[in-house]
């Protein structure tokens, strides 16, 4: 039961901030591809820690619901247990290809409009399923938006920010910070609209083929999106933040979007803005994005 | 490559009862009976501890859950059920996140322990049960996330028309029937929302309550439930209800009594120690809150020796009113309801009655109006929105909210706003309802025989039609049990 013999031809397909990334088949099923991920979880006095078990029953129970735009979650293996640390495997479905490799990999001149549509749409249905059974992500960008080879769209990685916090920091990764929405640059509160923010990132990017805010570090990334933005209203600074809004203020008006995304039509800039608005309480929602302009004549493609 | 086609199967945590015959513990040589009774002390102590620690009657009722799947995949001669118990409760309590410390729990076990079953526990109690929550996990496949039936009764209860008193009071009945259920493998068996229905209509029965108007009520329900549920029929609910009475049976294959899983009691050892699951022997020695119930215990009930999990309520809920909980007269024009079952002149206690019924503490914050999907009062429309499949409640996704709190992850759920005065007392106890995304429950297909379902495994169809008026034989348990 569970235990890793189920699975073999084991190959090395990644090494990231939450661990260790294997591709594998799944003996039992057919010999289907999954991707194991192995992570380490700390264990306290009192046994596994609390956070960590809330978020993989959490995302057990998500998994009963099947949904098409979320990566399923298999299985979960144990492996061994060390002094302090105890090695689980998530068994998780496997797509060959991510949203950044399929950008990098796409000729000029860049995705079909109908494509990037289809694309923005699968993500906020997933973004809104998951928002529904109150998980954020938190960490949504190309990298961890799978693509099939039929185009759907399924989102990884998500609500593992708890189970993950002990692996990370064992691992000196860098974490890119293009897609953070700026009340986590700020350290402020935050909930589910960050993720909508990512997505406004990733539907830029999916027109252009390059980030919307490719900041260096967590200063400068404030400061590439302000750039674009805009200064921030006074009423919309965050009260929970050590920097002060005056900091901010200097920056101007911020950039035209349909200028920096000419690829894109009216509705589609609408959107965008929409997704990337500093104000976390005015960002739109995954529920009311779905229902913009930007999708009006479009048809989901329930299909695949 | 994605294989959409192939659906990885989850771990069925439901059981027909030829599955919980045959369970690891019978295979390992244990008898049927022997293994329910090892079931009944093994919640018991979970219960108690659990209200010991004040802990709330959700993570009480998930740590039962824990235990009853744990020995769905093991022997109790492999793993002593007390260290079992802790090691559930442990876990528990840190799924909803109202952890208590590893040893406390040992430290509280243990007052409830002779000697001689701490022995159990080996001589590093705690390395004991840590090692165990690893194989725990393992075993239950991190399904943590268990629901109870305690929201369901308190979400169809809502819908119910009539007198609200009375449905308060068949509502608190209602309540006690699913504390004691968890002595029993009914969460093996059957969804938490069946079960409800079950509770339900059990009081209702028994408290002399009609339901005989819901909310939404459409010409083709018959029964209440069918608002719920589709294809409940009355004799799976039967089923249940008697799997629920056989508790306060007093006619028990077995004598309640402690003896280690790994041994047999000799008949000659000195009982040196009091026995942690006592009647008939003498009562434990219970706190002030609890002695109100256990003078309403009728001395010949045996099974449930002492509510086990109301006093997981007190813990929680406003305190006791003063005068005894109430029981429902037997009804004067039919037949008395269970007039030749001993152990039921006494009902099991109620849960206690609220002193300030319309107050809803401890969720201020959480307006109805943040809960873009509620389910409906009643649902008339859930019927559509899922398959309807045998026996198992429908709709059941229905309650995912999309209002999240800041920090993202879990709430509760607020309670329903216009549920009347008497069953407030539930959420008093600041027990909102856990309610992730309801999770789509497996689909089982219940055991139908041609003829009809369950209830033909041990009632010949000579018997009266009314399940509750039937003489003594009609409370036999199922075969298995015999």
């Amino acid at each position: 039961m569970n235990a890793l013999k189920n699975y073999d031809d084991f190959n090395h397909i990644g090494t990231g901030a939450f661990g260790t990334v294997y591709k594998a088949r799944d003996k039992k099923n057919e010999g289907r591809f999954v991707a194991l991920k192995k992570v380490r979880v700390a264990i306290t006095d009192d046994g596994v820690p609390l956070s960590v078990l809330r978020e993989i029953s959490l995302l057990k129970q998500l998994e009963t619901f099947h949904h098409r735009n979320i990566v399923q979650l298999y299985d979960i293996c144990h492996g061994k247990r060390g002094e302090n640390d105890l090695v689980i495997f998530l068994v998780l479905e496997h797509v060959d290809q991510d949203l950044g490799s399929f950008l990098e990999k796409c000729p000029a001149p860049g995705l079909d409009p109908d494509l990037i549509r289809s694309i923005i749409h699968q993500m906020l249905t997933g973004i809104d399923f998951l928002h529904s059974n109150r998980i954020v992500h938190r960490d949504l960008k190309p990298q961890n938006v799978l693509i099939t080879d039929k185009h759907v769209i399924k989102l990884a990685d998500f609500g593992l920010a708890r189970i993950y916090e002990y692996q990370m920091a064992l691992t000196p990764v860098v974490v890119t910070l293009w897609y953070r929405a700026p009340e986590v640059l700020l350290q402020s509160a935050y909930a589910s609209a960050v993720d909508l923010w990512s997505c406004g990132c990733i539907m830029a990017e999916l027109f252009t083929r390059k980030p919307l805010f490719p900041g260096g570090s967590e200063n400068a990334q404030l400061g590439k999106i302000l750039e674009v933005i805009g200064a921030p209203a006074r009423e919309s600074w965050p009260e929970d933040v050590a920097m002060s809004w005056e900091h901010f203020s200097l920056y101007g008006k911020g950039e035209d979007l349909s200028k920096l995304i000419p690829e894109a039509d009216a509705a589609a800039l609408n959107l965008i803005g929409n997704l990337v608005e500093f104000d976390p309480t005015k960002r739109v929602t995954a529920e009311a994005a779905l229902a913009h302009a930007y999708f009006e004549n479009y048809v989901p493609d329930n299909d695949s | 490559m994605t294989q959409p086609e192939i659906r990885f199967k989850m771990p069925n945590w439901y059981y027909d009862k030829k599955a919980l015959r045959k369970t690891p513990s019978f295979l390992d040589g244990i008898s049927n009976s022997k293994e329910m009774r090892y079931r009944r002390e093994g919640v018991r102590l979970i219960v108690k501890v659990g209200a010991k620690l004040g802990l709330k009657y959700e993570t009480t009722a998930s740590g039962t859950v824990y235990f009853h799947r744990f020995y769905m995949f093991h022997s109790f001669k492999q793993f002593p059920r007390f260290i079992t118990s802790c090691c559930c409760l442990l876990l528990a309590g840190k799924v909803e996140e109202t952890p208590k410390k590893c040893k406390q729990i040992i430290a509280t076990a243990q007052e409830f322990l002779t000697d001689r079953q701490f022995q159990q526990f080996g001589d590093d109690p705690r390395e004991e049960v840590m090692t165990l929550e690893r194989i725990l996990l393992k075993t239950i496949k991190f399904d943590l996330q268990v629901q109870h039936p305690y929201q369901f009764i308190l979400k169809y209860a809502k819908g119910i028309l009539g007198d609200r008193d009375k449905i308060g009071k068949m509502v608190q009945m209602a309540w006690t029937f699913i504390n004691d259920s968890f002595q029993t493998t009914l969460c093996l068996q059957w969804e938490p929302e069946i079960i409800a229905i079950a509770a339900i209509y059990l009081a209702s029965k028994l408290g002399q309550f009609e339901i005989s108007d819901w909310q939404g009520r459409t010409p083709s329900q018959r029964r209440w439930w069918e608002a719920f549920a589709s294809e409940v029929s009355n004799d799976l609910l039967e089923d249940i209800c008697h799997q629920i009475l056989d508790l306060y049976q007093t006619t028990h294959p077995e004598q309640p009594q402690d003896s280690p899983a790994e041994e047999e009691v000799s008949p000659g050892t000195p009982k040196r120690h009091r026995p942690a699951s006592p009647p008939p022997q003498p009562k434990l020695k219970l706190e002030k809150k609890e002695e109100i119930h256990a003078i309403a215990q009728d001395k010949k009930l045996q099974a449930p020796p002492m509510p086990p999990m109301v006093s997981t309520i007190n813990s929680v809920a406003p305190p006791l009113p003063k005068e005894p909980p109430q029981f429902f007269a037997p009804p004067p024009s039919e037949p008395p309801l269970i007039p030749s079952h001993q152990g039921f002149q006494s009902m099991p206690p109620l849960p206690p009655i609220p002193p300030q019924p319309n107050a809803i503490p401890n969720q201020p914050g959480i307006a109805a109006a943040q809960y873009p999907h509620p389910p409906p009062p009643l649902h008339p429309g859930l019927n559509t929105q899922g398959p309807p499949v045998h026996a198992r409640p429908v709709g059941s996704n229905s309650s995912v909210s999309s209002a999240y709190p800041p920090h993202g992850y879990f709430m509760q759920v607020p309670p329903p706003q216009d549920f009347t005065a008497s069953s407030h007392q539930f959420y008093q106890s600041g027990t909102g309802v856990h309610h992730m995304g309801t999770s789509p429950h497996q689909v089982r297909q219940m055991p139908q025989p041609a003829g009809g379902p369950i209830r033909d495994h041990y009632r010949t169809s000579s018997q009266s039609h009314h399940p509750y008026m039937r003489g003594q034989s009609a409370y036999m348990m199922p075969p298995q049990r015999r």
